[in-house]
C-alpha cells in the first residue's frame, strides 16, 4: 500500500454536501469492514456541532484537527471554493489531500498545489476518484467491492476507467496493492511519476497498470521513471482532433499528446500497451 | 474558449500592452472612414478561429487607395472553410524586429511556463524542432504576481530590455483572465516602441463564468445544449449512440466500437454524480440524433449511483434499443429496476459493444 494504511485518520471537507455525506458513509463502511480508522471528522463552514452518519462536523480544518487525530483529507468542496479548501487543509497540517471535485479552474489548482507543496502536503487530484488500498483504506469514491487485495498497482487519469480495469483484474484473479486515480485535468497534484515512485518503494507492488488518455505526455514521463514492470492502456485513439472529450485534459493539443502517437511511442520503448481494457489482465500475467 | 484576435487585443490593451491602432469592420466600405486614422499602410486580418490563418490567405496588406477593394476581396474568401464575417483593419507597423512570447500551463511542473524566442512570426514548434536553443523557457511560481527580474533576464537573453514590461503585463493577463494560453507572435519592436502585432488568448472553460463569459463559442449549438444539462457531448458520424460516465470510460467505449469496426454516432459523458433527471436528458438527446437505432450505456458507479441511472433510462423511454452495462455503487438496485422493465443488460463492455454491433453493424 502507498499513501496510507488502516491507521490513516481522515477528515472530509464539505461533509454536509450530498456527495460528502453519501461517500463518508461508504468510506466508513469500508473502514469498519477492514478494521481501519476511516473518517473521524468533517468540515463545513458554519455547520459546526452537526453530525453526519455519526461523524462530528467542524467549521474549519484547524478546529477538526484540534479534536481529532487525522493526517488526510478528502475534498468534496464545490469547484469555486475547492482551491481555497486545499490550501486550508495544507495550512492546518494535513499531509495528504485527495480532491474529488471536478471543474476547478486550472489557475486555482496551480496556486493550491504550489501552496500545498510549501506546507509539505501531498495533493491527489483534482477531478479524481481518490485512492484505495484493498484491505487497508479507502479515500474517495471508488466502488470498493470491485477490488481485491494483491500485488498489482493501478494508476489512472480516468475515474471510471479505473473501476473498469480493476474489475477486469479482479475477475481474472489478479489483486491490487493500491489503486490511485490521479485525475484527468491538465494540472494535477500527483502525476504518474510521483505515484510510480511510491510504487517503486512499496514492497507489496510487483507490477503496475498505467491508464492514460489523450493530452500531454505524463504517461511517458511516468513509464520512463520506474523500474517496475508496467502495462499501459491509453483511452481516446478514436477521439477526433480539436474535440473536447469530457475531461479538460482530454483534448488533443495541436497534434501533441494524441492517443495514437502516444501508443506508438510506448510500444517503441517495448512497453506493453493494451488495445482494450479486457486485454490488461493477460498482459499483466506476462510481466509478473 | 479561444478569443478572436481583436477580443484578445482589447484585453491586452486593458492590461497596458501596446497594440496597433485598429478597427473591426463588418462590410468593406466601413474601412474608408477609418483610413485617416490608420495611416497609409493597412493590414486586413480575417477574424476567423482557424490556425495558420496567414498562410491560408486570411491576412492581406493594402494602402489607402486599395483598402476598400482588398477588404471586399477578403470578405468574399473562406479561410479553411470558414466564411469571413469580421475583419480587423490595423495600421501597418514599421517593424524593426519580431520576437515570440507565450505563457501556457505546464502539466509536468504544474506551473505557468513562459516561452520566448528571438525570432517571431513563425511556428514555434517548428522553430524548437530545428534549433532547441532558439526557444528559451522559464517556469514561474503561480504564487508570484510578477515574473521576477532574474527570470526575465534568463528569458530575454540578449533581447532588448524594453520587452520586459510587456512580457510581465502578458503574465498579468494570463493570471487575471484564467488563461490556458496567452501568446504574442510576433511581438515587435519599432522606432516608437514595442507592440503586440498579433494576440492569442485561450480562457479556461472552467473559469468562463467568473470571467463573465456566458456562451462558449468553441462548442456547437447541440453541444452547448448538452452542456446546460451538465454533460459533455460530441457528435460523430456513426450509428451507435454512446453514453458513459467519465471521459475515460466513454472514450474507451468509442475506442472499443472502433476496435470491432463499428462506428459511434456520438459521445456523451454524463459526468460525475449524474442523477435520474440528467441521465434521462442524456438518453433522450442521444436518441434524438437521426440514424441512431441502438444506444450503449456503459456505466461504472463511483460517485454516480446505478439506481439513479436506471431510473433515468426508464424515464427516458426512447424508441432505440438501449443496451446497458452497469457496475459499481448501488449496482444491485439499478439492475433490479432495469430488469423489471425488460432492459437488456450485459456484464462487460466488450459484450455490450458486441451486442450493439448486432443491432447496428
Amino acid at each position: 500500500m502507498i499513501y496510507g494504511d488502516k491507521n490513516l485518520g481522515v477528515i472530509v471537507q464539505n461533509i454536509t454536501g450530498k456527495q460528502g455525506t453519501f461517500h463518508t458513509e461508504l468510506m466508513n463502511a469500508y473502514a469498519r469492514e477492514v478494521g481501519g480508522c476511516g473518517v473521524v471528522a468533517g468540515v463545513a463552514p458554519g455547520k459546526a456541532g452537526r453530525e453526519v452518519h455519526g461523524v462530528p462536523v467542524y467549521n474549519t480544518v484547524k478546529e477538526a484537527l484540534r479534536e481529532h487525530d487525522a493526517t488526510a483529507s478528502v475534498v468534496f468542496v464545490p469547484a469555486g471554493a475547492a482551491g481555497d479548501s486545499i490550501m486550508e487543509a495544507a495550512h492546518a497540517g494535513i499531509e495528504l489531500a485527495v480532491v474529488i471535485t471536478e471543474h476547478i479552474p486550472v489557475h486555482d489548482v496551480m496556486k493550491a498545489t504550489a501552496y500545498a507543496k510549501l506546507h509539505d502536503c501531498t495533493v491527489i487530484g483534482p477531478n479524481c476518484p481518490g485512492l484505495l488500498s484493498p484491505g487497508e483504506c479507502k479515500l474517495g469514491i471508488m466502488p470498493a467491492h470491485l477490488a481485491r487485495r494483491g500485488n498489482v498497482g493501478v494508476v489512472s487519469r480516468s475515474g471510471t476507467l479505473t473501476y473498469e480495469v480493476v474489475d477486469e483484474l479482479t475477475r481474472a484473479g489478479i489483486g491490487q496493492s493500491t489503486i490511485v486515480g490521479i485525475g484527468g485535468d491538465p494540472v494535477i497534484g500527483q502525476t504518474f511519476v510521483d505515484v510510480l515512485a511510491r510504487f517503486d518503494e512499496d514492497p507489496h507492488t510487483k507490477a503496475v497498470v498505467v491508464i492514460g488518455e489523450v493530452g500531454g505526455n505524463l504517461e511517458e514521463e511516468g513509464v520512463r521513471s520506474t523500474d517496475l514492470p508496467v502495462v499501459t492502456y491509453i483511452a481516446g485513439v478514436s477521439a477526433p482532433p480539436e474535440k473536447r472529450m469530457g475531461h479538460a485534459g482530454a483534448i488533443i493539443e495541436g497534434g501533441e499528446g494524441d492517443a495514437r502517437s502516444k501508443v506508438r511511442r510506448l510500444r517503441a520503448r517495448n512497453i506493453p500497451v493494451a488495445s482494450r481494457p479486457s486485454e490488461i489482465p493477460g498482459l499483466i500475467r506476462e510481466v509478473l | 474558449m479561444k478569443l478572436l484576435e481583436y477580443e484578445a487585443k482589447r484585453v491586452f490593451a486593458e492590461y497596458g500592452i501596446p497594440v496597433p491602432k485598429g478597427v473591426v469592420i463588418r462590410a468593406p466600405e466601413e474601412v474608408a472612414a477609418h483610413l485617416p486614422d490608420l495611416g497609409d499602410g493597412v493590414v486586413l486580418k480575417a477574424q476567423v478561429d482557424v490556425g495558420g490563418r496567414g498562410k491560408a490567405g486570411g491576412v492581406l496588406f493594402a494602402d489607402a487607395k486599395t483598402a476598400v477593394e482588398t477588404a471586399r476581396e477578403l470578405f468574399s474568401r473562406e479561410i479553411k472553410g470558414v466564411p469571413v464575417g469580421e475583419i480587423l483593419a490595423e495600421e501597418r507597423l514599421p517593424i524593426e524586429h519580431e520576437y515570440y512570447v507565450s505563457i501556457a500551463v505546464d502539466r509536468s511542473s504544474r506551473q505557468p511556463v513562459v516561452l520566448f524566442a528571438d525570432a517571431g512570426g513563425v511556428e514555434i514548434e517548428k522553430m524548437a524542432e530545428e534549433d532547441e536553443s532558439a526557444v528559451r523557457r522559464v517556469i514561474v511560481s503561480p504564487l508570484l504576481s510578477d515574473i521576477p527580474p532574474f527570470l526575465m533576464r534568463e528569458l530575454l537573453g540578449g533581447a532588448p530590455e524594453e520587452l520586459a514590461p510587456v512580457i510581465n503585463s502578458l503574465y498579468h493577463v494570463f493570471q487575471g483572465k484564467d488563461a490556458m494560453l496567452a501568446e504574442i507572435n510576433p511581438l515587435v519592436t519599432t522606432a516608437r516602441g514595442v507592440y503586440a502585432a498579433d494576440a492569442k488568448l485561450i480562457v479556461d472553460d472552467n473559469a468562463l463564468a467568473r470571467q463573465g463569459i456566458t456562451v462558449n463559442r468553441d462548442l456547437s449549438e447541440r453541444e452547448r445544449e448538452a452542456e446546460k444539462h451538465g454533460f459533455s457531448y460530441v457528435e460523430l458520424d456513426g450509428s451507435i449512440g454512446v453514453i458513459g460516465n467519465g471521459a475515460g470510460l466513454t472514450m474507451s467505449t468509442l475506442d472499443l466500437i472502433e476496435f470491432y469496426n463499428g462506428r459511434a454516432a456520438n459521445f456523451l459523458d454524463v459526468g460525475g454524480g449524474a442523477d435520474q433527471e440528467r441521465v434521462m436528458h442524456a438518453v433522450k438527446l442521444v436518441a434524438s440524433m437521426p440514424g441512431v437505432n441502438v444506444i450503449v450505456v456503459n456505466l461504472l458507479g463511483g460517485i454516480t449511483r446505478c439506481d439513479e441511472v436506471a431510473k433515468g433510462i426508464i424515464a427516458a423511454g426512447v424508441a432505440p434499443t438501449v443496451i446497458v452495462r452497469m457496475a459499481g455503487t448501488n449496482e444491485e438496485e439499478g439492475r433490479r429496476l432495469l430488469a423489471e422493465c425488460g432492459y437488456r443488460m450485459l456484464d462487460s463492455m466488450d459484450t455490450a459493444v458486441k451486442a450493439a454491433m448486432e443491432v447496428s453493424p
